[in-house]
């Protein structure tokens, strides 16, 4: 149950990780952040790579008005996290990267490419209505949506409907839960900051009741409208709340002993093919009208001028579970074992 | 490797021993050479480095963990299982499927037959998204069928035994093919004599015809769990949600979360390739066993069964197994592409062409894939041919030293699973001096590697039925050894080196394994618009790219026909040799 971690291998890993921190230090320039972007550079530029793990319909609503507007071609690269981060990872191992600007909903993420020195600081005029708790102190990423992990239901199937993470460890829930991540482990943040606040103890007797795994939300909200399973955890607010919007014979809960939250960010790559246009896409994405444009698609923005999404509670009145970003960073692989070993399937660790 | 590495210079002394070489064949042939050993030998030489850590360090803990952890040695029992039981149904369905469209007069006899032919052919992860339709849990049309007759099996496409089915589905063309070809090249007098001895019809089949041909299944068999090893598709389709791990996905789960862990991906590929390799020896052994048996194409051409009034219910019964494996896919994905929602009935109200807009204009990822999987096809299956076209020729035309070896690479790419060409590729063209990886150049280069036996073996044939003389005629009279090839050799091997070609199109055009672990944004492929959308749960969208992507395939299929000039299935046949 514990770490098999053989003791060798901790070390070098340890000494992995110092080799990598001295590098990036070494690489580091104390070169200002460019403050707004250079928006007649930009449509030099002409084109735009945005990597995201965001629901492409949420994507294509905030690009349209960009292209109008610049006359710069946005086109993306869509994964789950893990997916963008692995791809930015292995760009930069190639000299490659084709991303000008990154967004992904896993801070571990951002302090990944971060330690990898891939990041440039950024000082976005844009950015100045996100709380500063909920930006890098060096500037190299700043929060741009909080995605809350809730309890989703078929309303004809479920009788009484659940209200407690607790509920769904219920022997009644045997067979009929439903959770998901795809197989390089991108729904493994959530699992972690529930066990990390509830205990492990909790998943484990989820996983008693023989949960359904699903590869994406989307995929996951649609087994519970066609009543394939009754009731799912962690999943989406978003997803949970489109399908609701959408007249789905489902419902979710933000249960009150707390719901896990993960922050989504975006920052922008060091070696960008398109600075300029990745910077004011990032002015845009993270500006007042595309983060509306987001909370009109059902995310709660990072912004604090931004009302949450439509019949949805303000943030403030929900008991927010935020994880240790950095444990969640640097012992991945031993959080990917253990889901292995609780759920069993392709965690990616 | 060094021996061919030496190749090209020594090459053509012997080469064109006739008048001395110009420069030009030697650039042609040194450059198919450097070809091939720039694809295939350096990312296997990759492969096999990274397995021991480099060049991040150098140590043998890829090898520890991939072989201690519990994560690893689940994935390489379900692998083992997967190949077994796929080896085995495959005959079950194969074998009295080839006696009797091979051996009687059974009604629809050439239907069946073209239709496991397009079977094969068929994208196995279509097949996967067509059962997930067809046999979802609940949702599928025949479990709400089922449901509506008052029968609640609970059928689930998302297990174990439905990987098996679906892959199973696929390959049983190869025992098919290569057991129709032995039945109908037995001696048709051994039969007889055996029957005018005084055995009974079924104690001829059993006592003569089964042991004669039955190399060939075997082989077939073999053949067959060898090729369900490497199906990323219906593995990672139908297997992850079910939480069954195989090899090729642990592998692609290794090498695609964060951080990429390469020297245990390397690892556990080895691993892989033993399989593969131990499943390909075994088969050569058997089919090695032809050679004392009377199995030839002369002699008596053996009588076909009358089955009188059984015609009609046994070719309805021989039915069953294409309809599952080519008609009904095709069926189903066709009336979801033009369906609004694809659970419900193919009713006008339902009926859109809304998916066909997503996959063609709207849905950018589509349709880059679209333009990048033909342009990849294309010059993946030329490039493919040309290099097959100089290995062949080295062998066959020149008495070259380190010739073998260069045979031998050629064929290698057949050991390797589409993953672990993927990992061995990642490896060797994301550090200098060679760096591929973000560009498109890397998806090009896995696509010749995989398609070089293919090129190669097209190439050889082709050759080997035109004699030597006739370009040495051409040299005698004066012709340079250039236009000695272009003017006489090219144009006689011509059409088989276009059948070549498109036996290297079509499997290019629909790849998902090595292509998933290897594409980056805007280089995005038709297969790779297929599974993310499935991912996001766009099942209607998938079906209409489907759609196209069976079109394109089933064009090229009568273009192989009608250059073919026998009947498509044999081309298949010969294709699914490897």
């Amino acid at each position: 149950m514990e770490r098999k971690q053989p003791k060798a291998a901790i070390t070098r890993r340890r000494l992995g990780g110092m080799a990598v921190a001295l590098g990036a230090a070494a690489a580091w320039r104390p070169a200002r952040a460019q403050t707004g972007a250079d928006v007649a550079k930009a449509k030099a530029e002409g084109a735009v790579m945005l990597y995201t793990s965001l629901d492409t319909k949420i994507v294509d609503a905030i690009i349209k008005p960009f292209t109008a507007q610049y006359g710069i071609k946005v086109e993306y690269y869509r994964g789950g996290s893990a997916d963008v981060t692995a791809k930015v990872l292995a760009e930069a191992d190639a000299g490659q990267i084709r991303a000008d600007i990154v967004d992904a909903s896993d801070i571990g993420a951002f302090l990944a490419m971060k330690q990898r020195g891939l990041l440039r600081a950024y000082d976005s005029p844009a950015a100045k209505a996100v709380a500063a708790n909920l930006r890098d102190p060096d500037g190299m990423w700043v929060a741009d949506r909080l995605t809350q992990a809730v309890l989703q239901w078929n309303t004809q199937k479920v009788g009484k409907a659940p209200a407690h993470w607790e509920d769904l460890a219920d022997p009644r829930f045997m067979g009929k839960l439903a959770y998901f991540s795809s197989s390089n482990g991108d729904g493994a943040p959530r699992l972690y900051t529930l066990a990390s606040a509830f205990g492990w103890k909790l998943l484990e007797r989820y996983a008693a009741n023989k949960p359904l795994r699903l590869n994406s939300p989307q995929v996951m909200t649609q087994i519970i409208e066609s009543g394939e399973r009754t009731a799912g955890f962690l999943i989406n607010d978003n997803i949970a709340w489109r399908s609701k919007l959408q007249g789905k014979a489902t419902d979710y809960c933000f249960p009150a002993e707390g719901v896990p939250t993960e922050l989504g960010a975006v920052g922008l790559p060091k070696a960008a093919p398109h600075p300029q246009a990745g910077a004011l896409f990032y002015d845009w994405w993270m500006g007042e009208a595309g983060q509306k444009l987001l909370a009109d698609g059902g995310k709660y923005s990072s912004r604090s001028d931004i009302a949450p999404p439509k019949d949805s509670p303000a943030l403030s009145q929900l008991k927010l579970i935020v994880p240790d970003n950095q444990k969640l960073f640097t012992q991945r692989a031993d959080i990917l074992d253990r889901l292995t070993t609780i759920f069993g399937g392709e965690w990616g660790g | 490797m060094s021996a061919s590495l030496a190749a090209p210079g020594t090459a053509t002394s012997t080469a064109m021993p006739r008048r001395g070489g110009t420069l030009a064949p030697r650039l042609a042939l040194g450059a198919g050479v450097a070809a091939l050993l720039l694809f295939v030998g350096y990312p296997l030489l990759w492969l096999v480095l990274g397995a021991f850590g480099l060049p991040r360090g150098f140590g043998l803990d890829g090898f520890a963990r991939s072989f201690t952890r519990a994560a690893n040695v689940a994935p390489l029992v379900n692998t083992v299982v997967l190949a077994v039981s796929v080896g085995l149904a495959s005959v079950v369905v194969a074998v009295p499927l080839a006696f009797a469209v091979a051996r009687t007069d059974v009604a629809l006899r050439r239907v069946v037959h073209g239709l496991v032919g397009l079977a094969y052919v068929l994208p196995p992860y279509l097949t996967s998204v067509a059962y997930i339709i067809l046999l979802g849990p609940n949702a599928g049309h025949i479990n709400r069928a089922l449901a509506w007759l008052g029968l609640d099996f609970g059928l689930n496409i998302f297990t174990g035994s439905g990987v098996v089915f679906v892959i199973t589905l696929h390959v049983f063309a190869i025992p098919y093919f290569l057991t129709c070809e032995a039945l109908q090249s037995v001696d048709g007098s051994m039969e007889e004599s055996a029957r005018m001895l005084g055995a009974g019809r079924w104690g001829v089949v059993r006592r003569v015809t089964l042991p004669l041909v039955a190399p060939a299944i075997t082989g077939g068999a073999l053949l067959a769990a060898v090729n369900s090893l490497a199906l990323f598709g219906p593995q990672a389709i139908l297997g992850l949600p079910a939480q069954i791990v195989y090899l090729p996905t642990r592998i692609f789960g290794a090498v695609s979360s964060y951080p990429p862990r390469y020297p245990e991906a390397s690892a556990m590929s080895l691993a892989l390739v033993a399989l593969t390799v131990a499943g390909l020896a075994a088969q050569r052994l058997y089919l090695g066993r032809r050679s004392y048996v009377t199995v030839g194409g002369k002699g008596v051409r053996p009588a076909r069964w009358r089955l009188g009034p059984w015609r009609w219910p046994v070719g309805g019964l021989l039915m069953v197994p294409v309809l599952l494996a080519a008609v009904a896919p095709v069926t189903v994905l066709t009336l979801a592409a033009f369906s609004k929602v694809w659970t419900k009935a193919p009713t006008l109200d339902n009926l859109t062409l809304a998916h066909f807009q997503a996959a063609l204009l709207d849905n950018q990822i589509a349709v880059r894939g679209l333009v990048n999987s033909l342009e990849l096809a294309v010059a993946a299956a030329t490039l493919a041919v040309l290099i097959g076209l100089a290995v062949a020729y080295l062998d066959l035309r020149t008495r070259l030293r380190g010739r073998v070896m260069l045979d031998y690479l050629a064929i290698l790419p057949l050991g390797l699973p589409g993953t672990v060409m993927a990992v061995a590729l990642l490896q060797a063209f994301i550090h200098p001096p060679v760096v591929l990886y973000g560009t498109i150049w890397i998806l090009l280069v896995a696509y010749v590697a995989r398609a070089i036996p293919m090129g190669a073996r097209s190439a050889n044939a082709a050759l080997r039925q035109v004699d030597a003389s006739l370009e040495e005629a051409a040299r005698i009279t004066g012709a340079s050894w250039t236009a000695a090839l272009r003017r006489v050799l090219l144009p006689i091997l011509r059409p088989s080196l276009l059948l070549g070609w498109l036996l290297v199109f079509i499997p290019s055009l629909s790849e998902l394994s090595t292509t998933i672990l290897l594409y980056s944004s805007g280089t995005e492929t038709i297969s790779v618009a297929i599974y993310r959308l499935n991912d996001m749960g766009q099942l209607e969208v998938v079906a209409a790219l489907s759609v196209v992507l069976i079109g394109i395939i089933l064009v090229a299929l009568l273009l192989m026909q009608a250059l073919a000039g026998r009947s498509r299935t044999a081309v298949v046949a010969s294709a699914a040799g490897g």
